[in-house]
């Protein structure tokens, strides 16, 4: 899958899962921070993206320290998701 | 003052032992029971481990499991029964209440249910059964076996529950309600709390280690907690002897997240501060804390904050420890279990100690009891701390028994009497209605079919984790707030739901059941709690009041709402909202349909979601902002049992156009007016056209304060009433 298509559907799923009604995915910046600032998304979201991630691209995050780097961004998580498809 | 509640009676199932004396020497010693979980299948379970009791133990075990008991069912009467046997209390004798905290019911039992629904939809017994282990299941239970009680609750807040139980309870005894009650909590292990609380990624692979530096989160228990509280003057009158004294609590809610604490702690040291000075007493008299200390990293650097804040120089001295490294967290029933260890810390004199805290965390500046139990020969007081999902947290001090005073300690005066209503709305099919609109409900045609839409009500953004319910509850409540004016940061709330989050359990497990634990989904868990609702409202509106749930049937409402009062009139509040809160669902009607043998298109009459709520304020609060009351609270009585006393002593009409405001055409209703001297006033039916639910006498009630204010009637009763139990509501113009 090309990587925008992956970031759509990456942006597509957070606005899905975590109920963010009325926000248009696209609108979503590829580099912007998810957490904290940005979406002000929280550790509650993460767990549920995670669990989306896994059911819906096939792909295990990872927990701990780890999870943090990989949930940094919409362009991290599908980087995370592309580098585990290939490997 | 203290508030002068005595302990007399004490009663413990914990996965250590049952049994107090049991439990205590293994607590002492520091022994730990949180094992591989064997009562059912834990496959695919990121974390395995659980505090367990082995219920085959339990006296009379063989009677309960062969007629249907649910382990819940089965840990609360023997916990229970064992606190009555030590208070010497025979419910024959005197007025006893009963209070019961719970989350889950019997949910493990339900699942054996849900699992076969799963494997084959229409296996008709399952279907049946599906409702038969709702939350009051329990207290239906202790009824049975060690009653008659002569007025319960049921009522749920997450994990502070069982402390919740215990501050209705001593609350029914300062009013004079009740010479003694029986308060306390019990839960049972369940694939859904194990499922769910792996799901947020909220259990320690190892047992748990609360204030470690290495904690990674809390290991999940199961037991119950009871204990019998007197007056000092019953107590006296008894010959009973106090082991402690409830000497002060107090309640509230952070208002912040469904899950998480709030980091600084703020509300909990307010709450903690509170609960001190109520008891008459400064931080310099507090000698012990048992701490909420479940081992997460969040709530236990909270919770350390709070006792900073709230405790000052003296957190250097007070040594603090939490049970949970040993029986693991008991959720519903953990403020219980916890209350009576901490009521045996200050008769004995002994410290029981946090297991598993090798390294203690230094960014938490608390004195801790490593290991095992420490004697130091004299505890004045203690706190007791239990905090819930959605950040309702409760905070009980526990003192030696206070020397008798002549006069203390007697019923008290309500803080404030007579509460009055300054706002109702009620919404589903009939649409959002305040209380112009609601005078109007008798009379009103309705659409059932028309769609209950709240999402426009509310503001998208911050609503967004709100389910179903708890928007349908948020709507009711923000308009009642509104048109009361009544300012919702003081307000509590107190929602009744007869049968809670059936449908997202069900829905939950069912995805379990297909995917395996591993994609269960954290988001859900939380909202799968009774008192979920609760929490979700008074995050969105911002509500720091008292708040937890009720349930009673088709009486949920009506509980709710006589709870409701009961507080303000307590002074645990200036506000609290009342309501109720039963949203459509599917599993409700299927059973129903089939218990009465239609088909589900014609079966039990359609149900609609509908929400409910009426504000409640103290009447000098009120004044005060210079609110206008809709009326104001007569009379509000409930019982179980026999109605003799109960009818007794309600009030005659005071004039002719005094009113009958009722929830449903009911012959049994009719049949108990006769017998009182309402029989010859004028009957309404409060809202025909909205159909069936069990929210209806919520509803009667909003419609009979509306009415008065609408200058139709001067007067209402509203009666609620089942086999076996009852509300007489009595409101008047203000």
């Amino acid at each position: 899958m090309h990587a925008a298509q992956l970031r759509s559907q990456v942006k597509r799923l957070i606005v899905a899962e975590l109920n963010l009604k009325g926000r248009d995915p696209e609108t979503i910046e590829d580099d912007a921070p998810l957490f904290g600032e940005g979406l002000r998304l929280d550790s509650l979201d993460a767990l549920q993206l995670a669990v989306a991630v896994e059911e819906q691209l096939g792909v295990r995050l990872p927990d701990g320290d780890e999870a943090r780097s990989v949930f940094r961004s919409v362009r991290a998580i599908a980087d995370y998701v592309e580098r585990a498809r290939r490997a | 003052m203290s508030a002068g509640v005595r302990v007399t009676g004490l009663g413990l199932v914990t996965p250590l032992a049952v049994g107090v004396e049991a439990t205590w020497t293994r607590l002492v010693r520091g022994d730990r029971a949180i094992r591989p979980v064997t009562l059912f299948d834990v496959a695919g379970q990121r974390v395995k481990l659980a505090g367990q009791v082995d219920c085959a133990r339990l006296p009379g075990a063989g009677v309960e499991v062969a007629t249907g008991w649910s382990r819940t069912g089965a840990m609360a009467v023997a916990a229970a029964r064992e606190a009555m046997s030590m208070a010497g209390l025979d419910a024959s004798r005197v007025r006893v209440g009963l209070v019961v905290g719970g989350t889950t019911g019997g949910m493990f039992e339900t699942e054996q249910l849900l699992a076969r629904l799963h494997a084959e939809p229409e296996a008709r017994q399952a279907l049946v059964e599906m409702l038969s282990h709702p939350l009051t299941a329990t207290a239906d239970r202790l009824q049975e076996q060690l009653g008659p009680f002569s007025r319960v609750r049921t009522l749920a807040s997450a994990c502070s529950s069982g402390a919740n139980a215990i501050v209705v309870g001593a609350g029914w005894l300062l009013a004079g309600e009740v010479d003694a009650v029986v308060v306390g909590g019990s839960d049972g292990l369940c694939r859904l709390t194990l499922t769910g609380f792996n799901a947020l990624a909220a259990l320690d692979p190892e047992p748990c280690r609360p204030f470690d530096r290495r904690r990674r989160g809390a290991s999940l228990g199961e037991g119950a907690g009871f204990l019998v509280l007197e007056r000092a003057d019953g107590a006296r009158a008894r010959g009973s002897q106090p082991v402690a004294e409830l000497a002060g609590w107090a309640l509230g809610s952070e208002a912040h997240h469904i899950t998480n604490p709030a980091p600084d702690g703020a509300v909990v040291a307010a709450l903690i501060a509170r609960a001190v000075a109520r008891a008459g007493l400064t931080p310099a008299d507090i000698d012990y804390v048992n701490a909420h200390g479940t081992g997460t990293l969040l709530n236990d650097s909270a919770e350390a904050a709070a006792l900073g804040l709230a405790l000052g120089n003296e957190a250097r001295r007070i040594p603090v420890s939490s049970s949970k490294g040993q029986i693991g967290h008991t959720l519903g029933a953990a403020g219980a279990i916890e209350a009576v260890i901490t009521a045996l810390v200050v008769a004995r004199g002994t410290l029981v100690p946090t297991a598993g805290l090798d390294e203690p965390d230094p960014a938490l500046p608390l004195v801790h009891v490593p290991h095992v139990g420490r004697e130091v020969g004299r505890v004045r007081a203690a706190l007791s701390n239990a905090f819930g999902f959605g950040g309702m947290d409760t905070v009980l001090v526990l003192t030696e028994p206070q020397p008798s005073r002549e006069r203390g300690a007697a019923v008290s005066r309500p803080a404030s009497p007579l509460p009055v209503i300054t706002g109702v709305s009620v919404f589903g099919c009939c649409g959002l209605l305040g209380a112009e609109e609601c005078a109007e409900l008798p009379t009103r045609k309705i659409a059932l079919d028309a769609l209950t839409e709240p999402d426009s009500h509310l503001d998208p953004a911050r609503a967004r984790r709100l389910d179903r319910p708890a928007r349908l509850g948020a709507v009711a409540v923000q308009r009642a707030l509104a048109e009361s004016g009544a300012p919702a940061a003081g307000a509590g709330l107190v929602l009744g739901s007869a049968f809670g989050n059936v449908d997202g359990s069900a829905s939950f497990m069912h995805r379990v059941f297909d995917k395996g634990p591993r994609l269960a989904s954290p988001a859900e868990f939380p909202n799968l709690v009774p008192s979920s609702p609760v929490g979700h409202v008074s995050i969105y509106l911002g509500l720091r009041g008292p708040a937890f749930a009720t349930a009673d049937f088709d009486q949920s409402g009506e509980s709710a709402f006589v709870q409701a009062a009961q507080l303000v009139a307590a002074g645990e509040g200036d506000c609290v909202v009342a309501g109720a809160l039963e949203p459509k669902s599917g599993i409700v009607e299927r059973v129903l349909s089939v218990l009465f043998g239609h088909g589900a298109s014609q079966g039990a009459a359609a149900r609609t979601d509908l929400a409910v709520a009426i504000v409640l304020e103290g009447a000098a609060a009120a004044r005060r902002r210079g609110a206008r009351a809709l009326a104001r609270v007569g009379q509000a009585i409930e019982w179980r049992g026999d109605d003799g006393p109960a009818l007794a002593s309600l009030r005659k009409p005071r004039s002719p156009g005094s009113e009958l405001v009722l929830a449903r055409a009911d012959d049994s209703v009719r049949v108990l007016v006769e017998r009182t001297p309402w029989r010859e006033q004028a009957r309404v039916a409060c809202a025909p056209g909205l159909g069936e639910s069990d929210g209806l006498g919520a509803v009667a009630i909003a419609v009979a304060a509306a009415r008065i204010d609408a200058g139709l009637t001067g007067e209402v009763l509203v009666v609620g009433l089942a086999p076996g139990r009852g509300y007489a509501i009595v409101l008047e113009a203000p």
